[in-house]
């Protein structure tokens, strides 16, 4: 592949406390790729995500955003995290502030986007996770799957360069889970450049350019869909999609 | 007697002088007896009211009766008469009857006339005023016996007094002094005691202005407080051990001592220490100092009680950590503490009353001195309601916002706990941070 490397892992690790929850995590994200993450629970899969973009600093290894290394002491984090879009399980949209509202927040305080260009990206993204008629509406007023597409949209309208999803569907309920998935997959189609850690195989087989394998805080396997999915080498792996299925 | 009054030429001398407490003008012409003047001893209307009447008789005539007509307006049933004479510094006796004429004049008829150039000093108690102020005159006629035997009717027409109006209370309560129904109520010791109409009415306006002194402590004291108390709830949450160190003990110093403690060491200290600060100012700093600490507190818990998710959604935007509290965080955190915070303002204003023990004019100072005065309780319940009127509103305003955000968040009201009061029994932090992490998980 000759794409650019938007995320680069190397050797990766963390504790916490005398917890080590991370034991040495490399990888390379390409532009445009999708890769899903698998793993069961407890196996560093969040903490993996969320020291991509700082939200936990590692106590080891590297990680970089293009050609910043991310945790580094000099590296202003903030003006990193603008360019890493993070969708929650738990979407953690601001109850205070309408879909649009939650859209515009960052563009206005962050990008300091005027308030008419910060308004209109906002009912554009609204729009493009299918909620143009919801942007008045407060979180409360919305469903989850709404609601987390608000969230979805937010971190769109950062323009990011790749976006984290951590269980994104995991809090929904089992009908609102598609409409969810659908804007993932649409914006993995339109070049996107993805880490997904998910649960739901379907998607992983469809739209994941990469499926990563993890267990105790290591990388086990990894390879295409096809590879892991119907050819797994690892024999952890076998009993993790065994269960799945 | 008689003959001290013999061979002198009649002499017309007019002289009207100030009463005690008031003015009096100056009445020009055509009055009889030297020296006449009147006065009343009470400066407002509308009571019973003693007058003074002082005179030399003149020298050409002795004085048999005196008359004082009252204008109409005056009550002179009740009263009751004092009549002295003096010759030089000498007191004689002069016997005399009174009666009161049908046009409520007052008369006095002496036994013996009174001789010439002796000083009559007559007492009427119980003469009911009306109750407007002003300046009223009081006609005099007197019977003078001359040197030759001839009676003459003298009148002294130019004898003036005034006195107020009473402020309105004061008209009221002596109003009401008169009514029956008023007896009867007081006639129950208790509501004579506590709720005595007469004191109530005295005392609403007099504790007026020390209502408003409390008010304007504690709307000057507690928006300072809610700064203060934000900064060191910020500084309690501060990632440098040293700064949460000084704002725990700052916090559990306040918290753990009573008001009233801290209320002494900051006058009697600023004292001790020669500082010459006005009281008022000592006073809202003392109450900023207490009220922070808990608001503090309130703060704090408030921001804990918002989901870490909050703070992630924002960082991972890339909002800064103070982008984060200003646009995420405190709007959220405004909402949950309303009610607490709410609940606080009403503390701090009963509290004023402790400033009474340093000699405030507060609510409370002001009832204890009118207590203090009247020897009647009902000071006491009107200083009350005057904490009653901004509390209770109040009170029902934090029901309403702890109703309101139960139902828009689950019940995640951020409560600490404080000292007495109606709060309910107050939730610990853990249970707080509980309900956040349920919220966020919602
Ligand atoms: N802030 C933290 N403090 C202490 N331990 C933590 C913290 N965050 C995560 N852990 C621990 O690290 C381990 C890995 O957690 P992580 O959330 O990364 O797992 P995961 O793979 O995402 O699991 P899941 O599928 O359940 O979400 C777990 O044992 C978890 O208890
Ligand atoms: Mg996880």
């Amino acid at each position: 592949m000759t794409e650019p490397v938007v995320v680069r892992i190397k050797d990766l690790r963390k504790s916490f406390g005398t917890l080590e929850v991370l034991k040495g995590v490399d990888m390379d994200v390409q532009r445009g790729e999708v890769v899903v993450i698998l793993g069961p629970s407890g196996s560093g899969k969040s903490t993996l995500l969320r020291c991509v973009n700082q939200l936990e600093a590692p106590t080891g290894g590297e990680v970089w955003f293009e050609d910043i290394q991310v945790n580094h002491p000099d590296t202003n984090v903030n003006r990193v995290r603008e360019k890493i879009g993070m969708v929650f399980q738990s979407f953690n949209l601001f109850p205070h502030l309408t879909a649009k509202g939650n859209v515009m927040l960052a563009q206005r305080k962050v990008l300091k986007r005027s308030k008419d260009d910060a308004e209109r990206i906002a009912i554009e993204q609204l729009e493009r996770v299918g909620l143009g008629d919801r942007v008045d509406y407060y979180p409360s007023q919305l469903s989850g799957g709404q609601q987390q597409r608000v969230a979805i949209a937010r971190a769109l309208a950062m323009d990011p360069h790749v976006m984290l999803f951590d269980e994104v569907t995991s809090a929904l309920d089992p009908e609102l889970v598609r409409g969810v998935l659908d804007v993932m997959k649409e914006l993995a189609k339109a070049g996107m450049t993805m880490l997904v850690v998910t649960h739901e195989m379907g998607f992983a087989r469809d739209v994941g350019t990469r499926v990563v394998f993890m267990d105790e805080g290591v990388i086990v396997e990894e390879g295409t869909p096809t590879e892991v999915f119907d050819n797994p080498q690892n024999e952890r792996t076998k009993d993790f999609l065994g269960h799945i299925k | 007697m008689n003959d001290r009054t013999s061979g002198r030429p009649a002499r017309i001398v007019a002289v009207a002088l100030a009463t005690l407490l008031m003015t009096v003008a100056l009445a020009p012409v055509a009055l009889a007896m030297d020296r006449a003047r009147v006065t009343v001893d009470r400066p407002t209307g509308g009571q019973p009211t003693r007058f003074t009447f002082q005179a030399a008789v003149e020298p050409d005539a002795a004085v048999t009766s005196i008359d004082f007509l009252f204008e109409k307006g005056f009550g002179t049933e009740d009263i009751s008469v004092r009549a002295v004479l003096l010759e030089g510094l000498q007191r004689i006796d002069a016997p005399y009857e009174t009666e009161v004429l049908e046009s409520g004049a007052v008369r006095l008829v002496f036994d013996e006339p009174v001789p010439a150039e002796s000083n009559l000093f007559i007492e009427i108690y119980n003469v009911m005023t009306p109750i407007t102020g002003g300046e009223y005159v009081l006609p005099v006629e007197y019977q003078a016996v001359l040197d030759d035997g001839r009676t003459e009717l003298r009148t002294l027409d130019g004898l003036t007094f005034s006195y107020d109006t009473p402020p309105i209370e004061e008209a009221i309560s002596r109003w009401m002094d008169e009514q029956a129904w008023v007896e009867a109520w007081n006639s129950v010791k208790f509501l004579d005691l506590f709720l005595k109409p007469q004191q109530i009415v005295r005392a609403i306006p007099l504790l007026f202005t020390g209502w408003l002194m409390s008010l304007a402590l504690v709307l000057v004291a507690f928006p300072i407080s809610i700064v203060t108390g934000l900064l060191t709830s910020f500084m309690k949450m501060a990632k440098i051990p040293p700064v949460r160190w000084i704002a725990a003990a700052y916090i559990n110093v306040i918290r753990g001592t009573p008001l009233f403690l801290q209320i002494f060491i900051a006058f009697i200290g600023l004292r001790a220490a020669g500082f010459r600060v006005p009281d008022f100012v000592t006073a809202v700093a003392v109450l900023v100092f207490n009220s922070s600490a808990y608001l503090a507190e309130i703060f704090r818990a408030g921001i804990q009680s918002i989901s870490k998710g909050q703070f992630e959604a924002a960082s991972s935007l890339g909002m800064t950590y103070a982008q984060a509290m200003r646009f995420v965080i405190i709007p959220q955190t405004v909402k949950r503490v309303l009610p607490t915070t709410t609940s606080e303002f009403i503390l701090l204003y009963k509290d004023t009353a402790l400033l009474a023990a340093i000699g405030l004019f507060e609510l409370m100072m002001k009832s204890k001195n009118f207590v203090a005065l009247s020897g009647n309780l009902s000071a006491y319940v009107v200083a009350a309601g005057y904490y009653l009127i901004i509390t209770i509103p109040l009170i029902n305003v934090v029901s309403r916002l702890e109703a309101k955000l139960a139902q828009s968040e689950h019940g995640v009201a951020v409560t600490t706990s404080r000292k007495r009061g109606f709060l309910r029994p107050a939730k610990k932090d853990e249970a707080l941070a509980e309900a956040a992490a349920s919220q966020g998980a919602r």
